[in-house]
């Protein structure tokens, strides 16, 4: 270090000891003393760069340039505070919003399981290929395993300390005093053992729980439940609770914070043993072809990733020969365990996050234009400064990193500033969007709390963004002809400049073509919503009450089902207020569809259709007319080959003729004929009347899971509650919900909703950006060409001329990029109405309205610094430069 | 300057001057001027060197103590800094002038495969 000091402190002296003997040297040769020094210098080379390299050699450079830079960045910045101000804004924005939304993907994908060392949890998942036609049957999840193969790879793999499997998702009534559906989990012993997760209070399962089938009727219950349900009774150990018509001994409440290891929350768990008694008639466990259980391993210590799919794989490959039928090999897929890991959900979750995130990144695109756009601004008001440090020697590489250098430190500054907002307000929204989802959509747990993944991404989001929009103002200023900026000659519009003007204006063009299409897309998800709460679905729907009814699940045989259903019925058709009852298989745009294939006499190949079983009152409840033909009467049942077909399905399968008395046979062989044509209406998939469908007669049958439909004249409150006592009058452990008709609508009008929320907060952000970027430039322009409008007035033009002329100047960037934008998003407009229900491709109030939009706020963002030029004063312009 | 003798001077190849500045140093301390007069006096002048490379490469050796640099007095009685061959820069200079003389062997074989012998 000293020694650095040393030579350094005399570099100076020796240098000039140097120039002066070289001289002395050239005087002696017979040169005039002025000649002579000249000569030195110019053999000497560059004095300030030798300085410079002599420096290099001893430090370490770079770090000392980067204090240097630092420093001098921060002094340039506070001497421009607007223009800081207004670039960290425009960047704090930018990456906020892309960390916030980064930080809920992370969230649902990239987070691990809120579990003690949840780095050693792999989730084990497989892909069957068949040679020729495989079959399986899949609940829940199409790459989970059976039972038989889940013993099979705990019992043989090398790689984990220990394997659980788990059924989620289970459907549950709790019998209570308002008797409620839960969604709990069934699971193998092991599960909280291995996923160190000991319960708060009273204990895990243990191996005797699961020894014999339906035995060990215990459970573990959530904190949620606990405390939502039993009021955080701290008796609860040891108590019974009935689930599903069984009673099950508590045996311990899990931890605040464990929801289990799906993305919705578990409220309970049963041992794996238990699985048929709390899904009545359906024996999982045997069947060694269903798929079922989620597989999550805990590797032993220093086992890799690798290792764990050599390990399985040798297990899946044994499995594969032992198995009989068409031959086929497994795959296996194995993560890390976050909540979405199964290859399902990854490729449904990784299309839409890249949507979303391109959204994002444009406006993102949108600020870092923008403050290119300042930059270069400012760069050419900073001309004098940087030719005078390029006349004095600076290295152009030198320049461009010290502004490179400032530019980092804004979009530093922009991006810790916006991720700060982004982790404040993103919990607040996601718990703002989670609350306001209809009512039968089911909790999330969804944490976006920030963790390393979403602070790197942050950070490097930041980085990415200072080079974008830096790099080309630092190297454009660094290459100035430096005799114009030094004479400090204005630019004015028009003349000269050609290059920079058109820099500026492609960056302003091209953030108008994003926000064109930013704006054009929400303002389509707009007009759909809109079309949405609008919308006639064809059928009486306010006035409706729906109870849906599964006794199978709530331990009904078929019989007690049926004849508590005529109970209930008759019941409901006598309570005060009560119009009408109907029963069917699906309630109108429940969600809930049955298809099947059908062959149509005459033709090859098979229709599919969609279909439905009814009662008479069905059709009357819902201000379905018949139009041709006849309804069922109340005798018809699932025997019965009378169908009800929609009159646009009659068009699609019989065009030109009269459907009456048309067969149809389904795959099964059965026949069917036609007896009456009943009104479109889109009672399966809102805005849709394309699906073939057809209604048959309800039989008893469907009386173990159907809806009971009813149309009342008073209150919705009164009513379902007085539905509900009737329901328990007759069953006091029913479970029975009741809701209105219209909020099946809900969940329908949801996304559209929440999307259109969002993009229109995209939107009115981009235009915001917009609008500052188009500010920025006409004020900068107006700034810049001061003494050409002073000469244009003193040459007699007036205000009006030159405030025409600068709107021109501005808005003719502002019009190309729009129109590249319109062009742009009617290309894409196709990808989105396929999304969303109920847009139109080419929307035309959309269409228009929204570039309007545009083109009047960037207008007025433009007029304002027109004013200025209009005051212009000829003889102070003329004078001051 | 003519073109002719702009020709005839050789811009010194990459590192080279490192090697120069101790062979012109073997002799005894010199200070910076002297060392860039006595390159270009030697090779005839047909070696152009930009004197103020040289202060960049002298520092370079110092940190690599090839050289040493010691306050003296030059010839007119003027106080100058002398740089001064270590023996690390004694043996160094043995290594890079075998290595040049095999460069340049190799260079000239290939350049006129015919004439072997003197490089």
């Amino acid at each position: 270090m000293t020694r650095r000091k040393r030579m350094l402190a005399d570099l100076e002296q020796d240098i000039r000891d140097h120039l002066e003997r070289e001289t002395q040297d050239n005087i002696d040769r017979g040169m005039a003393p002025e000649d002579a020094r000249n000569a030195a210098l110019r053999k000497f080379g560059n004095v300030m760069r030798v300085k410079e390299q002599t420096w290099e050699v001893w430090s370490v450079v770079w770090l000392e340039q980067l204090v240097q830079d630092v420093r001098f960045g921060i002094r340039t910045l506070l001497r421009s505070p607007g223009l800081t101000v207004a670039a960290v804004m425009a960047i704090a924005l930018g990456i906020g919003i892309n960390v916030g939304i980064f930080s809920v993907l992370n969230g649902l994908a990239l987070r691990l399981l809120p579990v003690p060392r949840a780095q050693e949890l792999v989730s084990v998942n497989q892909i069957f290929h068949f040679q020729g036609r495989g079959d399986r049957l899949i609940h829940n999840g199409a790459n989970w395993f059976s039972d038989s193969e889940y013993q099979d790879y705990r019992d043989h793999n090398h790689v984990f300390s220990g394997l659980v499997a788990y059924e989620p998702y289970v459907e549950a009534n709790l019998r209570d005093t308002d008797v409620r559906q839960v969604l709990g989990t069934v699971a193998s012993c092991n599960y909280f053992d291995v996923l160190i997760e000991h319960p708060a209070r009273g204990r895990a399962f243990v191996d005797s729980d699961c020894r014999s089938r339906g035995a060990n009727a215990v459970v573990v219950v959530s904190d949620d439940l606990w405390r939502g349900k039993f009021a955080s009774d701290p008796s609860l150990v040891g108590k019974r609770i009935v689930l599903n018509q069984t009673a099950y001994t508590v045996i311990g409440i899990a931890r605040p914070g464990f929801t289990g290891t799906e993305p919705i929350p578990s409220a309970f768990w049963a041992p794996l043993t238990m699985q048929e008694a709390l899904e009545p008639g359906i024996d999982r466990l045997s069947n060694d072809n269903m798929s079922w259980l989620a597989l999550l391993g805990r590797t032993r210590p220093g086992v890799t990733i690798e290792e764990v799919r050599a390990d399985l794989g040798v297990i899946a490959g044994r499995i594969d020969q032992q198995h009989s039928g068409p031959r086929r090999t497994t795959s296996l897929a194995i993560h890390v365990a976050t909540f979405f890991t199964s290859p399902e959900q990854r490729s449904f979750l990784i299309p839409v996050a890249s949507v979303v995130l391109a959204a994002f990144a444009l406006v993102l695109l949108i600020a870092c234009a923008n403050v290119a756009n300042l930059l270069l601004a400012r760069a050419s008001v900073r001309r004098r400064e940087i030719a005078l440090r390029l006349s004095l020697g600076a290295g152009r590489g030198r320049l461009v990193r010290q502004l490179l250098t400032e530019s980092l430190l804004l979009s530093l500054a922009g991006g810790a500033l916006g991720s700060l907002i982004a982790f404040w307000s993103f919990i607040r929204i996601t718990q703002l969007v989670t609350s306001h989802l209809p009512h039968d959509f089911p909790p999330f747990a969804l944490n976006v709390a920030p963790n390393l993944h979403v602070l790197a991404y942050a950070f490097t989001l930041s980085l990415f963004t200072g080079i974008v929009f830096g790099l080309v103002p630092a190297l454009r200023s660094s290459r100035p002809d430096l005799n114009t900026a030094m004479k400090g000659d204005g630019t004015s519009f028009g003349v000269g400049k050609r290059n920079g003007r058109f820099l500026l204006n492609a960056l302003v063009g091209a953030q108008v073509a994003v926000c064109i299409v930013l704006l054009l897309a929400a303002g389509l998800l707009l007009r759909g919503l809109y079309s949405a709460q609008t919308l006639d679905p064809g059928f009486e729907i306010k006035g409706v009450a729906t109870i849906f009814l599964n006794l199978e699940k709530q331990g009904y045989d078929p019989a007690r089902a049926t004849h508590f259903m005529q109970r209930f019925r008759e019941r409901i058709q006598g309570l005060p207020g009560v119009v009408e009852v109907a029963q069917a298989e699906c309630a109108p745009l429940s969600h809930d569809f049955s298809g099947s294939e059908f062959a149509v006499p005459g033709r090859a190949d098979t229709v599919g259709v969609e279909y439905n079983h009814v009662t008479p009152d069905y059709f009357s409840l819902l201000g379905l007319p018949i139009v041709r033909g006849r309804d069922f009467n109340p005798t018809e049942t699932h025997e019965a080959p009378g169908i009800i077909v929609t009159e646009s399905t009659a068009r699609r399968l019989w065009p030109g003729q009269d459907p009456l008395g048309k067969g149809l046979r389904e795959i099964s062989g059965r026949e069917y004929s036609v007896i009456g044509v009943a009104k479109d209406a889109e009672v399966a998939h809102l805005g849709r009347l394309d699906t073939n469908y057809l209604y048959f007669p309800a039989g008893t049958e469907d009386d173990s899971r159907s809806y009971v439909l009813v149309r009342y004249a008073t209150g919705f409150t009164n009513v379902a509650k007085s539905i509900r006592d009737a329901g328990r009058s007759i069953d006091p452990g029913v479970s029975i919900d009741v809701t209105q008709l219209e909020d099946y609508l809900e969940v329908w009008r949801a996304p559209s909703r929440i999307v259109a929320a969002l993009s229109g907060a995209l939107g009115a952000l981009a235009l915001l950006l917009c609008s500052i970027g188009v500010y920025g430039m006409v004020s900068y322009s107006v700034s810049r060409s001061v003494r050409d409008i002073g000469i244009r007035m003193a040459l007699g033009a007036d205000g009006a001329k030159v405030m025409r002329h600068v709107l021109w100047q501005a808005m003719r960037p502002v019009l190309i990029g729009a129109t590249i934008g319109v062009a742009l998003c009617a290309a894409v407009s196709g990808v989105l109405s396929s999304m969303m229900f109920g847009l139109g491709t080419h929307d035309p109030i959309a269409f228009i309205g929204m570039p309007v939009f545009l083109l009047a706020v960037t207008l007025v963002a433009s007029l304002i610094p027109g004013r200025r030029a209009m005051r212009v004063d000829p003889m102070v312009a003329l004078r001051c430069e | 300057m003519s073109t002719r003798e702009q020709n005839e001077r050789i811009e010194l190849l990459q590192g080279t001057l490192d090697l120069l500045i101790l062979r012109t140093l073997q002799r005894g301390p010199l200070h910076g001027h002297a060392i860039a007069k006595a390159i270009e006096f030697r090779s005839d002048e047909v070696l152009q060197v930009e004197q103020g490379s040289l202060y960049p490469a002298l520092h370079r050796l110092i940190k690599r103590r090839w050289i040493s640099a010691e306050e003296g007095t030059s010839e007119n009685n003027r106080r100058a800094k002398f740089y001064a061959l270590t023996s690390k820069g004694r043996r160094q200079l043995a290594v890079e002038t075998g290595k040049w003389d095999k460069l340049a062997r190799a260079i000239a074989q290939i350049l006129r495969p015919g004439e072997q012998g003197e490089a």
